[in-house]
Formats: structure tokens, sequence, C-alpha cells
């Protein structure tokens, strides 16, 4: 684990530029909201999620997060079938600002392109660098 | 079609009605214009950079290009806004390199600020004589005292004059002030109170020159010195804190109308007279709370909370500014010093009639470590016994007084119900008997 500029990266995940992590867990990717945007969002109290057995696509928003003062769209950071959607996130949002990386993770997903979609994502040393470009 | 809601302007109004305009419009295309580089920073902020509270200025920007990017906010930053077409409704912008561009908007939202303001005086063109109100400005200054100057002179003893006082005195400087009016904070503070914030900073060793006039500008090309009620004082650095006047050419040029404030007329939806354009923050006129007459209170919370409710009224919602209090706080050195609503010298102006009630405490138990000296003030109009202003200054927990009392105003609260007040107490923080609530009482004995 890093920290950037008072954001942490860590080790073993995927990102995106939409500021999104994806884990790979076996054949499922658990995924999330970054560090860095769970800082920028600040207090988070809404989160909208899709079901579980609808699917995701990469770079297509699926859901949106909603802080006090701010609001963003959630981008997919890997196409597939979603298996698991956080319903203790949805109950508690603040979650989002607590632990993004762990207790936070927002869906557990089948992916149906993984070897090629993970190749667009950036990995730890990547991000790592990317974080630090952030102004 | 998506809606399109251009902002011009892009700090703490332009930025909060962005923001706001996002979260009622999911798709709406909002686009920010600003002629600065750094977009989203604190401008309240500066004096605590300069005096070395705030490691640096980038420290100040509180929205980042990547906080754009998440909300969906097209930002143009060194991009002029040069007119207004209300009927084609369109802004014509200029950037850096001199590329035109025509914006279409639904609904615009002028959110320009105010600039540093220079009184006719005979030198006032030559070069050297500093301001700040902008980062770069800042910076400017910085670079200023880190070539070595030993001394300053500071125009105006208004809230960002005082404050740069203290963060030049903090870097070193031999710091003199110099007020036209016979007080410190005169915006702030009645006399007597401003009177112990007076002395509170000549017991640091800063000059203070109230009541004293700039008259001219010394000097060949470069400032040099002033000459203040016939007094000449030379200085390293010249500081002008005269104050701001709200930017609204822009606005005026395109036929959108101003107030008695010479800032933007707005309605309680933050509209101006031209049907889609709003306006919000330093360049918009509101309605003050107690005297239900146009105000111009300049302050950060007024931005945002006006930003919002343009931002939200923008994006096709509907939300109401119900008037500010000039609620307003600062640090010099250790003092804390608050108003919220009228002081008594702004309320005779406005012709209430009032009583007033002062009460000197401490901000922890007497006999408790570290309790340091608060002193209260409460202004109420004499008839309806109603609380219209209060002021304090003291060594911690002013704040929040303020702005209890500030929603005791706004509830419309007299005298006796705050004397009446159920508050709190433990040794380490507070005294038993509140101040505010003294000072209360004290109103109340002076009415019997």
């Amino acid at each position: 684990m890093v920290n950037i500029n008072g954001s942490e990266v860590r080790e073993g995940l995927y990102y995106t530029k939409e500021f999104e992590w994806a884990k790979v867990e076996g054949d499922k990717v658990r995924i999330g909201i970054t560090d860095y945007a769970q800082k920028q969002l600040r207090e988070i109290v809404y989160a909208e999620l899709p079901s579980s057995g609808t699917t995701i696509s990469q770079n297509t928003p699926y859901g949106t997060v909603e802080s006090v003062k701010a609001v963003s769209d959630l981008v997919a950071p890997v196409s597939g079938e979603i298996l698991e959607v956080n319903q203790e996130v949805q109950s508690k949002p603040e979650l989002l600002n607590e632990d993004p990386y762990g207790k936070a993770w927002l869906l557990v997903v089948k992916p149906s392109n993984l070897q090629d979609e993970l190749v667009k994502l950036m990995d730890f040393n990547k991000s790592a660098e990317w974080h630090k470009t952030l102004k | 079609m998506p809606k399109r809601i251009v902002i011009i302007g892009a700090h703490a109004a332009g930025v909060d009605a962005a923001s706001a305009a996002r979260k009622k419009d999911r798709t709406a295309e909002i686009t920010l214009i600003t002629d600065e580089e750094h977009a989203g920073y604190s401008r309240c902020g500066l004096p605590f950079v300069l005096g070395g509270q705030i490691p640096s200025f980038k420290s100040l920007i509180v929205f980042p290009q990547t906080y754009f990017q998440m909300m969906k906010l097209s930002l143009k930053t060194e991009t002029k806004a040069t007119s207004i077409d209300t009927t084609k409704k369109t802004v014509e912008t200029v950037d850096k390199h001199g590329k035109t561009e025509t914006i279409p908007y639904d609904s615009l939202i002028i959110s320009t600020g105010a600039s540093s303001f220079i009184p006719p005086i005979k030198g006032k063109e030559k070069k050297g004589i500093l301001s700040l109100r902008t980062l770069e400005d800042g910076e400017r200054i910085d670079r200023a005292i880190k070539k070595g100057a030993k001394t300053a002179v500071i125009m105006g003893a208004g809230l960002i004059g005082l404050e740069t006082a203290v963060a030049f005195h903090e870097r070193g400087l031999k710091v003199t002030v110099v007020e036209m009016l016979p007080q410190v904070l005169p915006q702030m503070l009645d006399p007597e109170m401003a009177r112990i914030v007076q002395e509170m900073l000549e017991q640091k060793g800063m000059t203070i020159l109230t009541g004293k006039c700039v008259e001219e500008f010394l000097g060949k090309d470069e400032a040099t010195g002033i000459i203040a009620s016939g007094e000449q004082i030379n200085a390293d650095l010249l500081m002008s804190a005269f104050g701001v006047r709200a930017n609204t050419q822009l606005a005026v040029s395109a036929g959108i109308a101003l107030g008695e404030t010479k800032a933007i007329k707005t309605n309680a939806r933050m509209e101006t007279n031209v049907k889609d354009v709003y306006a919000v923050g330093d360049c918009a006129e509101t309605m003050g709370i107690i005297t239900q007459k146009p105000a111009l209170p300049q302050l950060g919370t007024v931005a945002v909370r006006e930003g919002k409710v343009a931002g939200i009224n923008a994006a096709g919602g509907y939300a109401l500014f119900t008037g500010g209090l000039g609620s307003a706080v600062t640090r010099l050195f250790d003092t804390d010093c608050g108003v919220t609503g009228l002081t008594e010298t702004a309320a005779q102006r406005f012709k209430f009639e009032t009583v007033s009630g002062t009460i000197s405490s401490k901000t922890r138990a007497e006999y408790y470590p570290g309790a340091l000296p608060i002193k209260v003030k409460l202004v109420v109009e004499k008839e309806s016994q109603r609380l219209v202003g209060a002021q304090i200054i003291g060594g911690e927990e002013v704040t929040q007084r303020i702005n209890a009392i500030s929603l005791a105003i706004q509830k419309q609260m007299n005298a006796r119900d705050l004397a009446k007040a159920d508050t709190a107490y433990a040794p380490p923080v507070c005294e038993t008997w509140e101040p505010v609530v003294l000072a209360a009482e004290m109103v109340l004995m002076k009415l019997r």
C-alpha cells in the first residue's frame, strides 16, 4: 500500500481513470471506488447500485454515488454479470468513506471478457504513478 | 436534448452552483468559465498561507481538476467571458491563445466575484501597490516578502487588511495599518469592541493609525510610501485593503440590472431581471434578514449558499435564498472575533432604536487552567425586544456562539427567550452561566 498525497493506492488491485478498482478473485471480480474518489466526494450519503443478475459493461456507467455536496457516476472497470451487490453499502453508505477498498466493495461480477479488459486497466504501479499526477 | 447550464466564475459560488445543478440534473451539460489559471480555491485562506499556518497556496485548492471530471463539469480555465447575449442566449469567450468561442446556454449563472478597489488617490497608478484577492496575488506578496521586505503599510483595517497585517507580522515585518474610519473592523464591530482588537494588535507591536486618510502614493514609478493625513510613511510593501467592488461590467453590458448596492440585483431564487440568468456570490445583491433592505455581504458562506440555490433553480428545480445576517468570524493572532446581524452602529444607520448588553467572562470555569477571556455583546431592538445582532471577542469558542445567536436571530427570538436558554456546562469547556445568557439578562435589566 502507498499513500499518495493523502490517498491510498493498494497492491493487488486494478484501477481505472474513473476512480474505480477491480480485484480478481478466482473466476470472479470484485469492484469498488478508490480512496481518492471517496475523499473527493466527501460525506457519501447514497449509493445507487444495480441488481444482481443484471450485467455491466466496461467504461459504461452502472450506478451513482452521492455525497452531501457531490454526485458521481460509477463506471464499470470490467464487463460481466452481477453476482452480488453489497447491501451493507446501500444501508450504510458512509462505509464508502471509511473503507473503500474493504467493507465498501460495491459489486462482485462474473466477468465476460476479463483477459482483454484487464490490459486496459492500470495495475498498482501504473495507478500509483497516475495518482501522483492528480492535482 | 440535455439542458445547457453555463456558469461564469469557478470559485466558491460558481463551483457550488455547478455541484448543486449536477445533483439536480444528472444529464445537463454544465460549463464553468474562469479567467484564472486555478479554479475552485479558497480565497479566504490566502492570508493564512502568507502567515505560514497553511503550507502552500496549492493547499487552498478545494476542488481539483479531478473533482470537475468526477462531476462531469466542463471547466474552461484562463478563459474570459467577454459578452453575454441574453436574446440569443449565448456567452462569448476568449481563451489565453486568443481563440474565441460562442457558448449557448439554457440557464446562465453569473458568479464573476469582486475585485480589489483603490479609491481615487494621487499616484494610484504607480507600480507595486499590492492587493490580496487571487492566488497569484498571494504568490506575488510571498515573493516580495522572500526578497527581504522589512516593513509594510496596509491601507484598510477590515477583515482582509487585519488578517494580512497579522500574516506580515508573523513573517517578521514591521507593520503599520492605516484606516480612514476611527476604528478597526468598522463593518464588524462597534467602536468599544474594536478598541479591544486594536489594543491587542498594538501590544503585538503593530502600529494602527485610525481616522487617517491615504492622500498620496509616493515614489517615482514604483510606490515606496504613502502620505496619510499629512504624515509620510515609507514601507517596502504597500498593500491595498480598501475593500472590493462587485464585478458587474459583463452583466451591465448585457442589460442586467444592478441594485442599490451597485451589485447585480437578484430575487430570492437568485434570478436577475433577465429570464434564465442568475447571479451569485460577491457580485450579487441579496436581502438583509433584519433590515429587509438590499445587502451585499460578500462572504464565502453567503456565496456557497447562493450558489446552491441558483444551481438548483438553473437546473429546473426550486430553491430560495432567504437573505443574510452578515455572520462573519476571524482569528487575529490568538483572538477570535465574530459578528452576526447588526452592530449598534449599523442598527442606528437603519433607524433602529437599540439596547445592548455586554458581558466579560471566561471560556472555561474561572478556576480551570487555561481559561481565556471572552466578551459578548448583544444588540436588541428596543420596542420588540427582538435580538438584532451580536459581537463576540474571545480566546476560543467564539464561532459556534455566533452561529447559535445567528439562528436565534433568524428565528426572531427576543432577549427574554435568550435569557432562558438551556445551556450545557462542564469546567474544562465553559462557565456555569453562559455569557450569551448573561448578556441577554443585562439587556432585560436595561429594558426594565
